[in-house]
Protein backbone atom coordinates (compact mmCIF):
# COMPACT_ATOMS: atom_id res chain seq x y z
CA UNK A 1 0.00 0.00 0.00
CA UNK A 2 1.58 3.29 -1.04
CA UNK A 3 2.11 6.16 1.33
CA UNK A 4 0.68 9.55 0.44
CA UNK A 5 0.77 13.21 1.35
CA UNK A 6 -2.35 15.27 1.72
CA UNK A 7 -1.58 18.96 1.27
CA UNK A 8 -4.48 21.15 2.35
CA UNK A 9 -3.71 24.54 0.78
CA UNK A 10 -6.76 26.03 2.50
CA UNK A 11 -4.78 25.71 5.73
CA UNK A 12 -1.44 26.87 4.34
CA UNK A 13 -0.25 30.27 5.59
CA UNK A 14 2.94 30.13 3.48
CA UNK A 15 5.16 30.29 6.56
CA UNK A 16 7.57 28.08 4.58
CA UNK A 17 8.40 25.93 7.61
CA UNK A 18 8.09 22.89 5.30
CA UNK A 19 10.43 24.38 2.72
CA UNK A 20 13.11 25.10 5.33
CA UNK A 21 12.62 21.82 7.22
CA UNK A 22 13.20 20.01 3.90
CA UNK A 23 16.32 22.03 3.21
CA UNK A 24 17.65 21.42 6.73
CA UNK A 25 17.00 17.69 6.79
CA UNK A 26 18.63 17.24 3.39
CA UNK A 27 21.40 19.71 4.34
CA UNK A 28 21.05 21.61 1.09
CA UNK A 29 23.18 24.73 0.59
CA UNK A 30 21.74 28.25 0.31
CA UNK A 31 20.87 29.99 -2.94
CA UNK A 32 21.95 33.47 -3.94
CA UNK A 33 18.71 35.44 -3.63
CA UNK A 34 17.50 38.84 -4.68
CA UNK A 35 14.36 40.91 -4.27
CA UNK A 36 12.04 40.06 -7.14
CA UNK A 37 8.89 41.68 -5.80
CA UNK A 38 7.46 38.43 -4.45
CA UNK A 39 7.68 36.57 -1.18
CA UNK A 40 8.24 33.41 -3.20
CA UNK A 41 11.87 32.60 -2.67
CA UNK A 42 13.65 30.96 -4.41
CA UNK A 43 11.72 31.66 -7.61
CA UNK A 44 11.61 27.97 -8.60
CA UNK A 45 12.63 24.47 -7.58
CA UNK A 46 16.38 23.96 -7.99
CA UNK A 47 19.01 21.41 -6.90
CA UNK A 48 19.14 23.15 -3.49
CA UNK A 49 15.35 23.22 -2.98
CA UNK A 50 13.31 20.05 -3.32
CA UNK A 51 10.34 21.98 -2.09
CA UNK A 52 9.22 25.56 -2.74
CA UNK A 53 6.11 27.35 -1.52
CA UNK A 54 4.67 29.16 -4.53
CA UNK A 55 2.89 32.48 -4.02
CA UNK A 56 0.30 33.46 -6.59
CA UNK A 57 -1.85 36.56 -6.46
CA UNK A 58 -4.72 37.51 -8.75
CA UNK A 59 -7.79 39.71 -8.80
CA UNK A 60 -11.14 38.09 -8.05
CA UNK A 61 -14.04 40.53 -8.53
CA UNK A 62 -11.83 43.44 -7.50
CA UNK A 63 -10.40 41.66 -4.46
CA UNK A 64 -6.81 40.46 -4.32
CA UNK A 65 -6.61 36.73 -3.66
CA UNK A 66 -3.35 35.22 -2.53
CA UNK A 67 -2.88 31.51 -3.10
CA UNK A 68 -0.13 29.36 -1.61
CA UNK A 69 1.11 26.14 -3.13
CA UNK A 70 3.81 24.04 -1.41
CA UNK A 71 5.20 22.47 -4.59
CA UNK A 72 7.06 19.14 -4.55
CA UNK A 73 7.35 15.83 -6.38
CA UNK A 74 3.94 14.10 -6.58
CA UNK A 75 5.40 10.56 -6.37
CA UNK A 76 3.14 9.47 -9.24
CA UNK A 77 1.56 6.05 -8.93
CA UNK A 78 2.77 5.33 -12.46
CA UNK A 79 5.73 7.71 -12.72
CA UNK A 80 6.56 8.86 -16.29
CA UNK A 81 10.10 9.83 -15.18
CA UNK A 82 10.79 6.21 -14.23
CA UNK A 83 9.33 5.02 -17.53
CA UNK A 84 11.69 7.33 -19.35
CA UNK A 85 14.82 7.15 -17.21
CA UNK A 86 14.35 4.27 -14.78
CA UNK A 87 16.46 1.81 -16.73
CA UNK A 88 19.25 4.19 -17.80
CA UNK A 89 21.56 3.60 -14.84
CA UNK A 90 20.95 0.78 -12.40
CA UNK A 91 19.93 2.20 -9.03
CA UNK A 92 19.78 5.83 -10.18
CA UNK A 93 16.03 6.33 -10.36
CA UNK A 94 13.85 4.02 -8.33
CA UNK A 95 10.14 3.56 -7.79
CA UNK A 96 9.75 1.84 -4.45
CA UNK A 97 6.82 -0.55 -4.67
CA UNK A 98 6.22 -0.65 -0.93
CA UNK A 99 5.92 3.07 -0.20
CA UNK A 100 5.24 4.44 -3.67
CA UNK A 101 8.22 6.76 -3.26
CA UNK A 102 10.03 7.86 -6.41
CA UNK A 103 13.65 8.26 -5.35
CA UNK A 104 16.65 9.55 -7.29
CA UNK A 105 20.10 8.64 -5.98
CA UNK A 106 23.60 10.08 -6.52
CA UNK A 107 23.97 7.58 -9.35
CA UNK A 108 21.88 9.96 -11.48
CA UNK A 109 25.17 11.81 -12.04
CA UNK A 110 25.89 9.12 -14.65
CA UNK A 111 22.83 10.19 -16.65
CA UNK A 112 23.64 12.55 -19.51
CA UNK A 113 22.30 16.09 -19.69
CA UNK A 114 20.34 15.19 -22.82
CA UNK A 115 18.67 12.25 -21.09
CA UNK A 116 17.92 14.49 -18.13
CA UNK A 117 16.03 16.87 -20.43
CA UNK A 118 13.88 13.94 -21.55
CA UNK A 119 13.26 12.97 -17.94
CA UNK A 120 12.30 16.52 -17.01
CA UNK A 121 10.02 16.84 -20.01
CA UNK A 122 8.32 13.59 -19.15
CA UNK A 123 7.33 14.95 -15.74
CA UNK A 124 3.76 16.28 -15.85
CA UNK A 125 4.60 18.57 -12.93
CA UNK A 126 8.02 19.86 -14.05
CA UNK A 127 9.83 18.67 -10.92
CA UNK A 128 13.28 17.08 -11.56
CA UNK A 129 16.28 19.42 -11.45
CA UNK A 130 19.90 18.72 -12.35
CA UNK A 131 22.95 20.15 -10.62
CA UNK A 132 25.12 21.37 -13.52
CA UNK A 133 28.32 20.91 -11.46
CA UNK A 134 27.81 17.37 -10.20
CA UNK A 135 25.29 16.13 -12.78
CA UNK A 136 23.13 14.75 -9.95
CA UNK A 137 19.40 14.90 -10.64
CA UNK A 138 17.40 15.62 -7.53
CA UNK A 139 13.93 16.21 -6.15
CA UNK A 140 11.81 15.33 -3.12
CA UNK A 141 12.67 11.85 -1.82
CA UNK A 142 9.50 11.47 0.32
CA UNK A 143 12.16 11.61 3.09
CA UNK A 144 12.75 7.96 2.31
CA UNK A 145 15.24 7.52 5.15
CA UNK A 146 12.80 9.01 7.65
CA UNK A 147 9.68 7.13 6.55
CA UNK A 148 11.64 3.85 6.48
CA UNK A 149 12.31 4.44 10.19
CA UNK A 150 8.71 5.32 11.04
CA UNK A 151 9.28 9.08 11.11
CA UNK A 152 7.16 11.65 9.29
CA UNK A 153 8.72 13.44 6.30
CA UNK A 154 10.51 16.58 7.51
CA UNK A 155 8.02 18.94 5.83
CA UNK A 156 5.01 17.23 7.39
CA UNK A 157 6.65 17.13 10.81
CA UNK A 158 7.33 20.88 10.71
CA UNK A 159 3.98 22.12 9.39
CA UNK A 160 2.34 24.21 12.16
CA UNK A 161 -1.13 24.50 10.59
CA UNK A 162 -1.98 20.95 9.59
CA UNK A 163 -1.71 21.74 5.88
CA UNK A 164 0.85 18.96 5.40
CA UNK A 165 -0.30 15.43 6.20
CA UNK A 166 1.21 12.01 5.57
CA UNK A 167 -0.02 8.45 5.87
CA UNK A 168 -1.43 5.49 3.98
CA UNK A 169 -2.90 6.48 0.61
CA UNK A 170 -6.52 5.44 1.38
CA UNK A 171 -6.43 7.33 4.69
CA UNK A 172 -5.08 10.45 3.03
CA UNK A 173 -7.66 10.23 0.23
CA UNK A 174 -10.44 9.87 2.80
CA UNK A 175 -9.08 12.87 4.73
CA UNK A 176 -8.82 14.85 1.50
CA UNK A 177 -12.43 14.06 0.56
CA UNK A 178 -13.78 14.96 3.98
CA UNK A 179 -11.85 18.26 3.96
CA UNK A 180 -13.05 18.91 0.41
CA UNK A 181 -16.68 18.55 1.49
CA UNK A 182 -16.06 21.06 4.30
CA UNK A 183 -14.09 23.57 2.23
CA UNK A 184 -16.63 23.47 -0.62
CA UNK A 185 -19.20 25.10 1.66
CA UNK A 186 -17.15 28.31 1.60
CA UNK A 187 -15.14 27.82 -1.59
CA UNK A 188 -17.39 26.23 -4.26
CA UNK A 189 -14.48 25.91 -6.70
CA UNK A 190 -12.46 23.73 -4.31
CA UNK A 191 -11.02 20.59 -5.87
CA UNK A 192 -8.52 17.79 -5.35
CA UNK A 193 -5.65 17.90 -7.85
CA UNK A 194 -5.08 14.61 -9.72
CA UNK A 195 -5.91 12.66 -6.54
CA UNK A 196 -6.34 9.33 -8.35
CA UNK A 197 -2.94 9.18 -10.05
CA UNK A 198 -0.45 10.67 -7.58
CA UNK A 199 0.62 10.10 -3.99
CA UNK A 200 0.62 13.82 -3.17
CA UNK A 201 -2.98 14.98 -3.02
CA UNK A 202 -3.55 18.73 -3.04
CA UNK A 203 -6.74 20.37 -1.88
CA UNK A 204 -7.02 23.59 -3.89
CA UNK A 205 -9.63 26.26 -3.14
CA UNK A 206 -9.57 27.71 -6.65
CA UNK A 207 -8.80 26.63 -10.20
CA UNK A 208 -5.42 24.85 -10.41
CA UNK A 209 -4.15 27.28 -13.08
CA UNK A 210 -4.43 30.13 -10.59
CA UNK A 211 -1.91 28.41 -8.32
CA UNK A 212 0.78 27.32 -10.72
CA UNK A 213 1.12 26.21 -14.36
CA UNK A 214 1.95 22.68 -13.23
CA UNK A 215 -0.44 22.37 -10.27
CA UNK A 216 -2.19 19.57 -12.15
CA UNK A 217 -0.68 17.32 -14.82
CA UNK A 218 -0.05 19.09 -18.08
CA UNK A 219 -1.49 16.50 -20.39
CA UNK A 220 -4.31 17.56 -22.68
CA UNK A 221 -4.02 14.94 -25.36
CA UNK A 222 -7.39 13.46 -24.57
CA UNK A 223 -5.90 10.02 -24.00
CA UNK A 224 -5.09 8.74 -20.57
CA UNK A 225 -1.51 7.59 -20.30
CA UNK A 226 -2.43 4.46 -18.39
CA UNK A 227 -5.00 3.44 -20.99
CA UNK A 228 -2.50 4.05 -23.76
CA UNK A 229 0.16 1.92 -22.11
CA UNK A 230 -2.27 -0.80 -21.17
CA UNK A 231 -3.19 -1.21 -24.83
CA UNK A 232 0.36 -0.98 -26.05
CA UNK A 233 2.08 -3.32 -23.63
CA UNK A 234 -0.64 -5.69 -22.50
CA UNK A 235 0.75 -8.72 -24.40
CA UNK A 236 4.31 -8.08 -23.19
CA UNK A 237 3.21 -7.51 -19.61
CA UNK A 238 1.31 -10.76 -19.56
CA UNK A 239 4.27 -12.77 -20.76
CA UNK A 240 6.58 -11.02 -18.32
CA UNK A 241 4.22 -11.73 -15.43
CA UNK A 242 4.08 -15.38 -16.29
CA UNK A 243 7.89 -15.49 -16.18
CA UNK A 244 8.15 -13.66 -12.90
CA UNK A 245 9.59 -15.85 -10.14
CA UNK A 246 7.99 -14.03 -7.24
CA UNK B 1 -2.80 12.86 -32.41
CA UNK B 2 -2.40 16.52 -31.58
CA UNK B 3 0.16 16.74 -28.85
CA UNK B 4 3.46 18.43 -28.14
CA UNK B 5 6.71 16.81 -27.12
CA UNK B 6 6.12 16.94 -23.35
CA UNK B 7 2.69 15.39 -23.68
CA UNK B 8 3.93 12.72 -26.03
CA UNK B 9 6.66 11.69 -23.60
CA UNK B 10 4.21 11.64 -20.74
CA UNK B 11 1.75 9.46 -22.58
CA UNK B 12 4.16 6.99 -24.02
CA UNK B 13 7.00 7.06 -21.55
CA UNK B 14 9.26 6.15 -24.43
CA UNK B 15 11.79 8.90 -24.39
CA UNK B 16 15.18 7.38 -23.86
CA UNK B 17 15.15 3.64 -23.91
CA UNK B 18 11.68 2.69 -24.92
CA UNK B 19 10.17 0.31 -22.45
CA UNK B 20 11.21 0.41 -18.85
CA UNK B 21 11.21 -2.64 -16.63
CA UNK B 22 8.22 -1.29 -14.78
CA UNK B 23 6.07 -1.31 -17.87
CA UNK B 24 6.92 -4.96 -18.39
CA UNK B 25 5.67 -5.90 -15.00
CA UNK B 26 9.11 -6.61 -13.53
CA UNK B 27 9.15 -5.56 -9.92
CA UNK B 28 11.70 -2.96 -8.84
CA UNK B 29 14.28 -3.62 -6.21
CA UNK B 30 13.53 -2.19 -2.80
CA UNK B 31 14.98 1.26 -2.60
CA UNK B 32 16.43 0.58 0.86
CA UNK B 33 19.64 -0.69 -0.64
CA UNK B 34 20.32 2.72 -2.14
CA UNK B 35 19.67 4.96 0.80
CA UNK B 36 21.94 5.71 3.69
CA UNK B 37 20.93 4.90 7.22
CA UNK B 38 19.03 7.47 9.23
CA UNK B 39 21.46 10.24 10.14
CA UNK B 40 19.97 10.76 13.60
CA UNK B 41 19.95 7.08 14.56
CA UNK B 42 21.63 6.62 17.92
CA UNK B 43 22.23 10.34 18.37
CA UNK B 44 21.63 11.90 21.77
CA UNK B 45 18.43 13.93 21.98
CA UNK B 46 18.71 17.27 23.76
CA UNK B 47 15.58 19.37 24.21
CA UNK B 48 16.17 23.05 23.65
CA UNK B 49 14.05 26.16 23.16
CA UNK B 50 13.81 28.06 19.89
CA UNK B 51 15.53 31.45 20.42
CA UNK B 52 13.21 33.51 18.25
CA UNK B 53 9.68 34.54 19.23
CA UNK B 54 7.80 34.36 22.53
CA UNK B 55 6.00 31.15 21.55
CA UNK B 56 9.25 29.45 22.62
CA UNK B 57 8.73 26.20 20.71
CA UNK B 58 10.66 23.22 21.96
CA UNK B 59 13.20 21.71 19.60
CA UNK B 60 14.95 18.34 19.78
CA UNK B 61 18.63 18.74 18.99
CA UNK B 62 20.31 15.55 17.81
CA UNK B 63 23.89 15.43 19.02
CA UNK B 64 26.54 12.91 18.04
CA UNK B 65 30.13 13.06 19.30
CA UNK B 66 29.50 16.53 20.66
CA UNK B 67 28.37 17.78 17.30
CA UNK B 68 24.89 18.94 16.32
CA UNK B 69 23.67 16.76 13.44
CA UNK B 70 19.98 17.68 13.15
CA UNK B 71 17.17 19.64 14.77
CA UNK B 72 13.42 19.23 14.66
CA UNK B 73 10.30 20.16 16.61
CA UNK B 74 9.59 18.35 19.88
CA UNK B 75 6.27 16.50 19.48
CA UNK B 76 5.89 16.09 23.25
CA UNK B 77 5.77 19.82 23.93
CA UNK B 78 2.10 20.86 23.98
CA UNK B 79 2.64 24.32 22.49
CA UNK B 80 4.18 23.40 19.14
CA UNK B 81 3.46 19.64 19.09
CA UNK B 82 6.50 19.02 16.88
CA UNK B 83 5.75 21.82 14.42
CA UNK B 84 8.06 24.72 13.62
CA UNK B 85 7.92 27.81 11.44
CA UNK B 86 10.54 28.66 8.84
CA UNK B 87 12.78 30.31 11.45
CA UNK B 88 12.54 27.54 14.01
CA UNK B 89 13.04 24.94 11.30
CA UNK B 90 16.36 26.56 10.34
CA UNK B 91 18.03 25.89 13.70
CA UNK B 92 20.70 23.55 12.37
CA UNK B 93 21.94 26.09 9.82
CA UNK B 94 21.63 28.93 12.29
CA UNK B 95 23.99 27.06 14.57
CA UNK B 96 26.51 25.96 11.97
CA UNK B 97 26.40 29.01 9.69
CA UNK B 98 29.72 30.80 9.29
CA UNK B 99 28.00 34.18 9.77
CA UNK B 100 26.89 33.28 13.29
CA UNK B 101 28.17 35.74 15.90
CA UNK B 102 29.96 34.11 18.80
CA UNK B 103 31.68 37.11 20.42
CA UNK B 104 30.68 40.75 20.97
CA UNK B 105 31.50 42.91 17.98
CA UNK B 106 32.28 46.60 18.33
CA UNK B 107 32.29 49.31 15.71
CA UNK B 108 33.75 52.60 16.95
CA UNK B 109 31.94 55.85 16.06
CA UNK B 110 32.87 56.79 12.49
CA UNK B 111 34.66 53.53 11.86
CA UNK B 112 33.82 51.16 9.00
CA UNK B 113 35.34 48.11 10.70
CA UNK B 114 33.93 45.71 13.26
CA UNK B 115 36.33 44.54 15.99
CA UNK B 116 35.98 41.49 18.18
CA UNK B 117 35.79 42.35 21.90
CA UNK B 118 35.61 40.41 25.14
CA UNK B 119 32.45 40.23 27.23
CA UNK B 120 34.27 42.02 30.13
CA UNK B 121 35.17 44.95 27.92
CA UNK B 122 31.64 45.07 26.49
CA UNK B 123 29.86 45.03 29.87
CA UNK B 124 32.11 47.79 31.14
CA UNK B 125 31.44 49.90 28.06
CA UNK B 126 27.68 49.44 28.44
CA UNK B 127 27.78 50.37 32.13
CA UNK B 128 30.02 53.40 31.53
CA UNK B 129 27.87 54.71 28.68
CA UNK B 130 24.57 54.15 30.45
CA UNK B 131 25.85 56.05 33.46
CA UNK B 132 27.23 58.88 31.33
CA UNK B 133 24.01 59.34 29.37
CA UNK B 134 21.89 59.18 32.51
CA UNK B 135 24.11 61.68 34.36
CA UNK B 136 23.82 64.23 31.55
CA UNK B 137 20.28 63.64 30.22
CA UNK B 138 18.10 62.80 33.23
CA UNK B 139 15.17 65.25 33.37
CA UNK B 140 14.30 65.85 37.02
CA UNK B 141 11.37 68.24 36.49
CA UNK B 142 9.09 69.08 33.56
CA UNK B 143 8.01 72.57 32.37
CA UNK B 144 5.40 72.82 35.11
CA UNK B 145 7.92 72.07 37.85
CA UNK B 146 6.57 68.57 38.50
CA UNK B 147 9.11 65.92 39.47
CA UNK B 148 9.37 63.39 36.61
CA UNK B 149 12.91 61.84 36.86
CA UNK B 150 12.67 60.89 33.18
CA UNK B 151 15.41 59.67 30.83
CA UNK B 152 14.21 60.25 27.25
CA UNK B 153 17.45 59.53 25.45
CA UNK B 154 17.57 55.81 26.14
CA UNK B 155 15.50 52.90 24.90
CA UNK B 156 15.30 49.45 26.43
CA UNK B 157 14.41 46.31 24.52
CA UNK B 158 14.19 42.86 26.10
CA UNK B 159 14.19 39.35 24.78
CA UNK B 160 10.97 37.63 23.84
CA UNK B 161 11.97 34.79 26.15
CA UNK B 162 11.79 36.74 29.39
CA UNK B 163 9.09 35.31 31.62
CA UNK B 164 6.80 37.36 33.86
CA UNK B 165 9.22 37.50 36.79
CA UNK B 166 12.22 38.35 34.62
CA UNK B 167 10.19 41.09 32.94
CA UNK B 168 9.29 42.49 36.36
CA UNK B 169 12.97 42.62 37.37
CA UNK B 170 14.01 44.19 34.08
CA UNK B 171 11.16 46.67 34.32
CA UNK B 172 12.19 47.78 37.81
CA UNK B 173 15.77 48.25 36.62
CA UNK B 174 14.85 50.44 33.64
CA UNK B 175 12.28 52.46 35.63
CA UNK B 176 14.96 52.97 38.26
CA UNK B 177 17.13 54.54 35.57
CA UNK B 178 14.19 56.73 34.49
CA UNK B 179 13.77 55.06 31.12
CA UNK B 180 10.21 55.34 29.77
CA UNK B 181 10.69 53.74 26.36
CA UNK B 182 10.49 50.01 27.08
CA UNK B 183 9.57 47.23 24.73
CA UNK B 184 10.18 43.58 24.25
CA UNK B 185 10.61 41.46 21.17
CA UNK B 186 7.71 39.09 21.26
CA UNK B 187 6.65 39.31 17.66
CA UNK B 188 9.26 37.71 15.50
Amino acid sequence: MPKAFFIDTSRCTACRGCQIACKEWNELPPNQTRQRGSHQNPPDLNPNNYKVVRFSEHLDAGTVKWLFFPDQCRHCQDPPCISVGGSLVDGAMIHDAQTGAVVYTDKTSQISEKDFEEIRESCPYNIPRRNPKTGVISKCTMCFDRISHGLLPACVKACPTGAMNFGEYPDMLALANSRLADVKKTCPKANLADADTVNVIYLLIDEPKKYHDFAVAQNDTGIDRKTFLAHLFAPVRRSAESLSLD
Amino acid sequence: MDCNRREFLQVTGTGVLGLSLLQLGVDVKPVQAYTATLKIEGAKEVVTVCPFCSVSCHIIAHVRDGKLVSTEGDPEYPINEGALCAKGASMLTMTSNKHRLKKPMYRAPGSTKWEEKTWEWTFEQIATRVKKVRDTDLILQDDKGQTVNRLDSMFFIGTSHADNEECAAAHQMVRGLGIVHVDHQART
